[in-house]
C-alpha cells in the first residue's frame, strides 16, 4: 500500500445519549444539521478540504445510517484508488469478539489499518463536532515543535470549562497540565478533541495503556495523562474560530438557529466553505401561492404552501396550506400537514405533525420540543390552543 | 431490460431559434427547472429504465455536455461493463434544417453500435421534458415482433409547434409530416430499432450520410415495420425561447411537477455541494422554485431560480427564469425576463418583456 503521511481516524461510535430521540435509531454523527447536512459532514469536508484523503470512519452504535450515509465516500471526493473512507466496526477474533470499549481501543483495535499506511501523522478527530479547520496549518505546527502529540484548543467561558479536558500550557504552547472534566478547572483552554500523534508514539502508548486493567482505554481520560507523565513532548494548537460539540437538545437548537443570523459565526455559506455531503436528488425547493418564508433556511424538495419562519426546513420538508412553522427545525422528510403549528420544536425525520395538530410552545421558559424520526403528533381534539 | 438494450442519445441538433440562449452551449445543455439540464431528462429515463450503456452523441458546442455528465457518475454510469459513451457528433448540416438523429453520427461511430452486445437500440433526442419508463414501451416493440417503435404523444395544438407528426392506422405508422393542424401525434423524438436494422440503414445510405433517419423511415414506410407507442404522461416541448419560458412555468404546476421529480424514478443531475438557500426576514416568495444556494431577500413570484441566485433587498422578480449565479441588486424590477448565467441586474434597472415575447438576457452580461 503507498504510504501516506498523515491519514486521519474519525471516531464516530459515539451515541450522544443527550440528544434523546433524535438518537434512537441513527448515531449521533449522522444527525441531521442545518438543513442538508449530517454532524460527519463537517469533519469529512475538512478531512478533504485539508487534502487528507484517507479516513477510518470508527463506527459502533446504530451504524446503519452512517454506512448508507458514507457509501463508497463519493461525496467527498474519499473515493481514491489509494485509500479513501474506511468505515471500521468492531470485529470479532479468533479469541473471540469484543465492542469497542473506549476512543483508545477503538483506534487500537484498528493498528493493522493503520500500520498499511506507514504513516508519519495519525489524526484523531471526533465526527460530531461543527467547524471547519485547516488540519494543515495544525501539523506544520504539530512539526515545527517536533512534537509528538499535538491538542488542538479553544478558550472556553471558564464556567463552561469542566465540561471539556481542560490543558495548561506554557509560553511556547508545550502542555505541562491536562485534567480531563476537572470540577474545579484553573484554565479555560478547552482541548478540542482533534488530536495529532506521531504514529510510533501513539501506537506505543496504545499497547501501553491496553494492559493496563484500570485504564478506561480513553484518549482524555488515560492516553494523554499518560504521554504526559511520561514527559512527552505534548504541544497545544491554539485555534480560534467556530466550533461546536452539540451535546444536548438545547445546544443542538441554538447551533441550528444561530445559522439564520445576518452574521452568523459558523460560516457555511461563502463560495469557498465546501462542505460536502451526500445529497440526494431533488428538484429545487416550491414555496406556493400563499407560502411564507422568512428568516429560514430551505433545502430542495420541500415544498412551503403555509407559513415558515424564523426556521430550518430539511431537504423534503413539507409545510401544508394553512400551516405554520415557527422558530423550529423540520429534519428531512418531516411533513406538517394542513393548518397544523409547530413551535420551537425539532421534527424528527419523516415525521409528521397530523392536520390540525399543534407541537411545541412558543414559551421560552418551556424546552424545546421534540418528536423523534416516522413519529406522529396527532390533533388531541381537547387540549387548548396557544 | 439491461442486457437487451442500449441507448443513444443525440444533442447534436438545430438550435437557431433559441437566440443568445444556445450562443455557447446546446439546446440539450440549456439549464432548466431550477437545477437541471434538458437532457438529464433523457439520460434519466433510460437508466430509470434500467438501461446502463448509453451512448451520447455531442453537437459542436459540447463543453457544457462534457462538463455536465463528466463520467457518468451522477446516472451510475461509470461503469466497468457498459456505461457512458461520448460519440462526437458530426458537423451540423445546413442551418434551418430539421435534423435530429443523422445517420452520419451513427456511421461515425459505428465501432460503439458494433460492440454493444443487445440487440435493440433505444434512441433518443434530448430536448423534451417528460419522465418515463421505457420498459412497457420495449415490451410492447418485442411483441410485434421488432422492428421500428415510434414514441409519440397525443397534442392539441399541433400547428403552433414545429415537430414531426405521425399519422397512425391502428399502432402502424402511415405517414409523417411536419404540417398539421388541431390534434395530431406528435413524435417525441424518441424510437426503439433494432440493431441489425439500424445497421441496415447504414449500408443503404451510405452515401446519404447527411439524412435524418426518420426520414430513412419515412422513405420507407410501405417495407418497413413501424409501430407506434402512445406516451400518456406531461410533455414539456422546448423547440424556441417561448416554448422554454411556457415550459419552465408549467413546472409550477403541482401535477407536473409531481409527475416529473415526485416519483421513485428521479431525474438526475449534476450534484453541485450548496448550502441551503437562505431567506432574510424581508424575503416575499410567491409560486415560485428556488434551489439551494440561493439567498433572497427580496420578492419572487411566478419565477424559476436557479442554484446560487441573490435577489436582493427591494428587488422584484416576476415571471422570469434566473439561472445559475445571477445577482439581482436591490430595487431592480424584473418581469418575463429569462437572464442567462452569470448575470448582474444592478441597483435601479427595470427590464421587462412581455408573456409572448420574454426578454433573453446573455450570460456574463453586467446590466
Amino acid at each position: 500500500m503507498q504510504k501516506k503521511e498523515c491519514i486521519a481516524m474519525l471516531l464516530a461510535g459515539g451515541q450522544g445519549s443527550r440528544l434523546g430521540a433524535l438518537t434512537s435509531k441513527i448515531a449521533k454523527p449522522a444527525v441531521a444539521f442545518g438543513g442538508k447536512y449530517r454532524i460527519i459532514d463537517f469533519s469529512l469536508s475538512n478531512c478533504v478540504n485539508s487534502k487528507i484523503d484517507t479516513v477510518g470512519v470508527l463506527i459502533q452504535y446504530r451504524p446503519l445510517m452512517l454506512n448508507s450515509y458514507l457509501g463508497t465516500g463519493a461525496p467527498w471526493d474519499l473515493d481514491e484508488q489509494e485509500g479513501g473512507v474506511f468505515v471500521l466496526p468492531p470485529y470479532a477474533t479468533q479469541a473471540g469478539g469484543e465492542w469497542y470499549s473506549g476512543t483508545a481501543d477503538s483506534v487500537l483495535k484498528n493498528i493493522d489499518f493503520i500500520d498499511s499506511y506507514n504513516p508519519e501523522y495519525v489524526l484523531i478527530i471526533s465526527g460530531d463536532h461543527l467547524y471547519t479547520m485547516d488540519y494543515n496549518r495544525m501539523l506544520e505546527f504539530h512539526k515545527k515543535n517536533q512534537a509528538e502529540l499535538t491538542v488542538s484548543v479553544i478558550e472556553v467561558p471558564i464556567e463552561e470549562a469542566s465540561r471539556f479536558g481542560i490543558i495548561t500550557a506554557g509560553e511556547d504552547g508545550r502542555i505541562v497540565k491536562f485534567s480531563e472534566k476537572p470540577a474545579h478547572p484553573d484554565s479555560t483552554l478547552a482541548s478540542m478533541g482533534i488530536y495529532i500523534f506521531d504514529w510510533p508514539v501513539l501506537r506505543a502508548a496504545l499497547q501501553a495503556d491496553a494492559l493496563n486493567p484500570e485504564s478506561e482505554h480513553d484518549f482524555g481520560k488515560n492516553v494523554i495523562p499518560m504521554l504526559l507523565e511520561e514527559r512527552r513532548r505534548l504541544f497545544a494548537y491554539a485555534f480560534s474560530g467556530y466550533w461546536r460539540d452539540v451535546g444536548t437538545i438545547e445546544s443542538y437548537y441554538e447551533a441550528n438557529m444561530a445559522l439564520l443570523a445576518d452574521d452568523c459565526e459558523f460560516d457555511i455559506f461563502s463560495e469557498n466553505a465546501n462542505i460536502y455531503s451526500n445529497a440526494n436528488i431533488f428538484p429545487p425547493h416550491y414555496v406556493g401561492e400563499k407560502g411564507v418564508v422568512q428568516n429560514s433556511l430551505i433545502c430542495n424538495g420541500c415544498i412551503v404552501e403555509g407559513e415558515v419562519r424564523n426556521s430550518i426546513l430539511s431537504t423534503e420538508a413539507y409545510v401544508g396550506p394553512g400551516a405554520k412553522v415557527e422558530d423550529s427545525i423540520l429534519l428531512p422528510g418531516a411533513r406538517v400537514e394542513s393548518g397544523a403549528r409547530v413551535m420551537r420544536a425539532i421534527v424528527g425525520e419523516r415525521a409528521v405533525i397530523e392536520v390540525n395538530a399543534y407541537f411545541g410552545s412558543l414559551d421560552q421558559s418551556q424546552p424545546i420540543a421534540v418528536i423523534g424520526d416516522n413519529e406522529h403528533v396527532a390533533d388531541d381534539l381537547w387540549s387548548g390552543r396557544y | 431490460m439491461a442486457g437487451r438494450i442500449f441507448g443513444i442519445i443525440s444533442c447534436n441538433y438545430n438550435d437557431d431559434s433559441f437566440g443568445q440562449l444556445t450562443a455557447v452551449r446546446s439546446v440539450a445543455s440549456l439549464p432548466f427547472g431550477g437545477r437541471y439540464r434538458l437532457l438529464d431528462f433523457a439520460i434519466s429515463n433510460m437508466v430509470n429504465s434500467g438501461i446502463r450503456t448509453i451512448g451520447l452523441v455531442t453537437p459542436y458546442q459540447y463543453r457544457s455536455i462534457l462538463d455536465h455528465v463528466g463520467a457518468g457518475k451522477e446516472w451510475s454510469l461509470d461503469r466497468k461493463h457498459g456505461g457512458l459513451f461520448l460519440l462526437p457528433g458530426s458537423i451540423y448540416g445546413p442551418k434551418g434544417a430539421h435534423c435530429s438523429f443523422m445517420l452520419r453520427d451513427i456511421i461515425k461511430n459505428q465501432p460503439y453500435l458494433d460492440r454493444a452486445k443487445a440487440d435493440t437500440v433505444l434512441i433518443c433526442g434530448s430536448s423534451k421534458v417528460f419522465n418515463m419508463d421505457f420498459r412497457p414501451m420495449f415490451a410492447a416493440h418485442e411483441a410485434a415482433g421488432g422492428g421500428i417503435t415510434m414514441l409519440y404523444k397525443k397534442v392539441s395544438d399541433s400547428a403552433a409547434r414545429d415537430a414531426l407528426y405521425l399519422d397512425l392506422e391502428g399502432d402502424m405508422v402511415k405517414n409523417m409530416t411536419r404540417e398539421t393542424i388541431g390534434a395530431a401525434n406528435c413524435f417525441m423524438d424518441c424510437f426503439l430499432i433494432d440493431k441489425k436494422l439500424l445497421l441496415n440503414f447504414v449500408e443503404w445510405y451510405q452515401n446519404f450520410s447527411h439524412i435524418d433517419m426518420t426520414e430513412i423511415m419515412n422513405d420507407n414506410l410501405e417495407t418497413l415495420p413501424i409501430h407506434a407507442y402512445p406516451f400518456e404522461g406531461y410533455l414539456g416541448q422546448v423547440n424556441s425561447i417561448n416554448d422554454y419560458m411556457r415550459c419552465s412555468q408549467d413546472l409550477l404546476r403541482a401535477e407536473i411537477r409531481q409527475e416529473l421529480f415526485g416519483g421513485p424514478a428521479k431525474i438526475r443531475t449534476k450534484i453541485e455541494d450548496n448550502p441551503p438557500a437562505k431567506y432574510s426576514a424581508e424575503a416575499e416568495v410567491r409560486n415560485s422554485l428556488v434551489p439551494t444556494g440561493c439567498q433572497i431577500d427580496g420578492l419572487v413570484e411566478n419565477s424559476i431560480l436557479f442554484r446560487g441566485v441573490k435577489v436582493k433587498k427591494g428587488a422584484q422578480v416576476r415571471n422570469c427564469v434566473i439561472m445559475s449565479k445571477c445577482v439581482i441588486e436591490e430595487g431592480a424590477l424584473l418581469e418575463n425576463v429569462i437572464c442567462d448565467k452569470f448575470v448582474t441586474i444592478s441597483s435601479g434597472n427595470k427590464l421587462s418583456g412581455t408573456e409572448a415575447k420574454p426578454l433573453v438576457i446573455g450570460k456574463n452580461s453586467n446590466i
